[in-house]
């Protein structure tokens, strides 16, 4: 059998590439700025209806190869440029064409291409939804060593230390149980355990946008998606060899406070990433490596973290693309969880002092896409997310746990005519917990989903869609799902565009919220399981409008409104209970169990205001969020949402060098777990203030010294503000960060 | 232009208050929550007093709890005072005890069952200890640099602890 196997794929790679070198033709070509002639580096070159595509490299080269004679257009793109299309590309078999391209840069580019909030590529205007993009500049600009600190700039959204909020919807479960859909590469990558982000495992080396979806997005995802859906977007493979690296190292201040001050020695952070790509015939390959050491400026609160990511393109033909991608990640991080008091915030509470978590996570995937014709195209995809960690204190293991969580899905897209586009897939998960705090449960899903889009009048787009999930988990009966979605996009001219839509979401309970079992945990109080949650869910409505209102002005305003039901949060209470299922006795003490709490309704402004002032010089980005949380059962604010968020960045660009700002508000919590703070204990707990932070940025661009090199300079958090984001952690005290990149 | 460094200026200015600060200077002590089981509580006229008590002094004997009680400075406190109780009838209270900077080798909750004050009519409800059979006493040691929380104390008035006198 493995004989014939070896057979089958050897003879496929060899027909494939010996018809390629007969037929196939490349066309090269350099991107440049029409107004300086520098290289556009970074852009995406690619051929239309066919999976042929190109990023272009330091010196704004690109090939696309494997080319069937035809004629085509290509599509070039980059954010800050025009979109370009060359129509009329004729190619004869084993022609070898050169094209010179300028490109144009406009000022403030608000239609970007978008692939998530419709499961296909869209211009940002044609989408019905709020949707925010952070691009691998933004991420490398402010070093964001992990996703969730680059999503701490997106209108609406606020991050509870490691949980995202988007909107509001979350509240504080320490991560577990995510009310938003992380996707990496479009397909889910939640830990098949507790049903949390694991921050640390997206490659952010390799990532090339990230899409931020606002509202409820379950009619094409599924679970999870109640509160928005971030799409992680892997950086396509340049065409011309590269290697890639970033250095950095940063310098933790002293607290503002001397007799906060926990150790007299400085406090660093370290890290490299380093990344190479190439093609070898047929194949294009990028593989990136990636250590990074923060010390941290708590106690017992360092990291040690290994990644390595690896992604590989064997385009079979012009309409048949294959993509392999690993993923895996090693980590050794303090079990830092709250402060001892504040009075000693940077320590951790006497419980926590040696508790050390140690994690190893990775992820192999696979797509397989085929243009079928050029209006009907296929995707298949499968990936496998494993997560296995370990807690221990003073050398003793505490919890361990190991998940397994396979991801499948066929979409296919078929265009019936310009206007009316059709997209349809059916997906299946299998996951399995291994865990000393959950026990060993399986879980199955599967779903099948349709959207249509029609343009039943000029500027106008009305897109419907409707998904159907089902999922067991473990002995547990089955429940199923069903989630609408409506959006109808107007644009009456050029430079507006009004949306509104209409959407709902769920979140199956996960496993660890479900099974979860702890007589004495970190925080000292007892975890019990509930198998009784039901399907949390929520109904999202938003109205906005995105209009250019001068040459270099562009304002987006959106007004929304969020119904949760059946909310699962952790709630805190004094009870008798059993501390295992085989206990003779039972026992009277503080108790967490997560439960379905609470109806809740959030009603918001958003407003996102982008500026460019003398001559693209100074540009400015000014988003607010104004969300009213109500839980309707107790006619109370939510817990732990922000009610004002206020975001303003600015950048001055001159020559080669740039100067960054970002300022950071949210308005002070009004309503946390008393109940937590009591009885975890935390001291102090309930202290709290608005977050007001200001982070300075520089960089200069070496490109006089004949490399494209980059070096940079930031000092977060400036004025050494002391606040919280989450109970009793005391958030990042002043850093003084070095970077240096470049690009070969 | 100025309109702009204006508004920067303005931001920066909003961020001057520096947030969280450190709290006041605070009195040592330790404190915690009491879980009391339910539907042990024995009838009011049996509990003329409860409270917690934190000892210098173990093991004791009849002669040294009164000499502990009533020395100057004392070995052995009260809370929340000789003459106030703890909130009877609940299923928890919490405490805060303030107490002199020591090592408090003998933590636990006291039950004074009759008005007459003797040995007899003292009787150990709680204790802060281990959990091996019989319960052993954990030690609070108070600095004078903090106040220890989460000494949590379990109350069974049908199964108390072993008797210290």
């Amino acid at each position: 059998m493995k004989k014939l196997i070896t057979y089958c794929l050897g003879f496929a790679l060899t027909s494939c590439l010996l018809h390629g070198q007969a037929t196939f033709g490349t066309i090269t070509g350099n991107l440049t700025d029409a107004e300086n002639g520098q290289p556009v580096v970074g852009a995406s070159v690619t051929l239309r209806g066919t999976f042929i595509g190109a990023t272009t490299d330091a010196k704004g080269r690109f090939t696309l190869r494997r080319i069937t004679p035809g004629t085509y257009t290509v599509a070039v793109s980059m954010l800050g440029y025009e979109r370009l299309l060359l129509a009329g590309i004729t190619l004869r078999a084993g022609e070898s064409r050169t094209m010179e391209i300028p490109i144009r840069p406009v000022p403030l580019q608000a239609d970007p291409v978008v692939i998530t909030a419709s499961r296909r590529e869209q211009s940002l205007q044609e989408v019905p939804v709020s949707l925010a993009t952070v691009t691998a500049r933004a991420i490398a600009d402010r070093n964001s060593v992990t996703l969730d600190d680059a999503l701490r700039f997106v209108p609406g959204v606020s991050i509870l230390s490691d949980q995202v909020n988007i909107r509001g919807s979350t509240g504080y479960s320490r991560g577990v149980g995510s009310r938003v859909l992380i996707l990496l590469d479009g397909l889910p990558y939640i830990t098949g355990d507790t049903g949390e982000i694991n921050w640390e495992t997206i490659p952010m080396f390799s990532v090339d946008r990230v899409e931020v979806v606002k509202g409820a997005g379950s009619a094409l995802y599924g679970s999870s998606a109640l509160g928005g859906v971030i799409n992680v977007i892997t950086k396509e493979i340049p065409s011309q060899s590269e290697f890639r690296f970033r250095l950095f190292s940063a310098l933790y201040d002293k607290p503002r406070y001397s007799e906060w001050q926990w150790t007299t020695k400085p406090r660093f952070s370290s890290g490299i990433f380093a990344g190479y790509s190439g093609a070898a015939g047929p194949v294009s390959y990028l593989v990136n490596v990636a250590r990074t050491v923060d010390e941290s400026y708590r106690e017992n609160d360092a990291y040690h973290r290994w990644s390595f990511f690896a992604k590989a393109r064997y385009v079979l033909s012009s309409s048949q693309s294959l993509a392999v991608g690993v993923n895996y990640l090693d980590r050794s991080h303090g079990n830092f969880f709250w402060w001892k008091s504040l009075r000693e915030p940077l320590r951790p509470a006497d419980s926590q002092r040696d508790g050390l978590v140690n994690s190893k996570r990775g992820n192999i995937s696979l797509a397989y896409q085929q243009f079928v014709t050029d209006k009907f195209f296929y995707t298949a995809k499968l990936i496998y997310f494993g997560n296995f960690w370990r807690d221990d204190s003073a050398g003793r293991v505490n919890n361990v746990s190991a998940s397994h969580l396979v991801s499948t899905e066929l979409q296919a897209t078929y265009e019936l005519s310009k206007p009316h586009i059709l997209t349809f897939g059916i997906a299946a998960n299998y996951d399995r917990v291994s865990a000393s705090l959950f026990g060993q449960h399986p879980g199955f899903g599967a779903a099948v989903y349709a959207q249509d889009e029609i343009s039943p009048a000029p500027g106008l787009k009305v897109t419907a869609g409707l998904r159907f999930d089902w999922q067991k988990v473990s002995v547990l009966s089955p429940t199923s799902q069903v989630n609408p979605k409506l959006g109808v996009v107007y644009m009456p001219d050029k430079e507006t565009s009004i949306r509104a839509s209409i959407g709902s979401g769920f979140r199956y309970p996960s496993i660890g919220e479900l099974y979860i079992q702890s007589s004495v945990n970190v925080s000292q109080v007892a975890v019990l399981p509930n198998t009784d949650l039901r399907v949390e869910k929520s109904t999202s409505f938003e109205i906005g409008v995105s209009r250019k209102i001068a040459e270099r002005m562009s304002i987006d305003v959106a007004v929304f409104n969020n119904d949760f039901r059946d909310l699962i949060e952790p709630s805190v209470e004094i009870k008798t209970y059993r501390p295992t299922p085989a206990s003779p006795d039972e026992i009277t003490g503080p108790v967490i169990q997560f439960e379905n709490v609470t109806r809740a309704r959030i009603q918001g402004l958003e407003a996102e205001i982008k500026t460019e002032w003398l001559r693209r010089i100074l540009s400015t980005d000014i988003g607010y969020t104004y969300t009213w949380s109500r839980d309707l059962d107790a006619n109370q604010v939510l817990k732990f949402r922000p009610r004002h968020l206020l975001y303003i960045s600015g950048q001055c660009s001159w020559e080669h060098a740039r100067l960054m700002a970002d300022f950071r508000f949210l308005s002070r919590i009004e309503r946390i777990d008393e109940n937590l703070v009591r009885l975890a204990p935390i001291v102090n707990g309930d202290q709290r203030v608005a977050v007001k932070i200001v982070d300075l940025r520089t960089s200069y661009d070496l490109i006089q010294l004949g490399a494209p090199l980059r070096v940079g300079f930031t000092i977060n958090n400036l004025l050494n503000y002391s606040y919280v984001e989450l109970l009793g952690n005391l958030g990042p005290v002043r850093s003084y960060v070095l970077t240096l990149e470049g690009m070969f | 232009m100025k309109k702009h460094l204006a508004l920067a200026l303005a931001l920066l200015f909003l961020s001057c208050d520096h947030g969280l600060a450190p709290l006041p200077p605070i009195e040592p002590g330790f404190g915690g929550t009491i879980y009391f089981e339910k539907e042990t509580w024995p009838p009011a006229d049996s509990l003329v007093n409860l409270w917690v008590f934190a000892s210098q002094i173990f093991p004791l004997d009849s002669e040294k709890v009164f000499q502990g009680l009533f020395s100057n400075p004392p070995a052995i406190y009260l809370y929340p005072a000789f003459d106030k109780n703890l909130p009877l009838f609940g299923d928890s209270v919490s405490y805060a005890f303030n107490l002199p900077p020591a090592t408090y080798f003998y933590v636990g909750v006291l039950q004074r069952t009759a008005n007459d004050i003797n040995v007899r009519s003292l009787k150990v409800v709680g204790m802060y200890g281990t959990s091996d059979v019989p319960p052993i006493p954990i030690p609070v040691n108070v600095t004078d640099t903090g106040f220890l929380t989460g000494i949590d104390l379990r109350v069974n008035f049908r199964k108390p602890p072993p008797q210290p006198f």
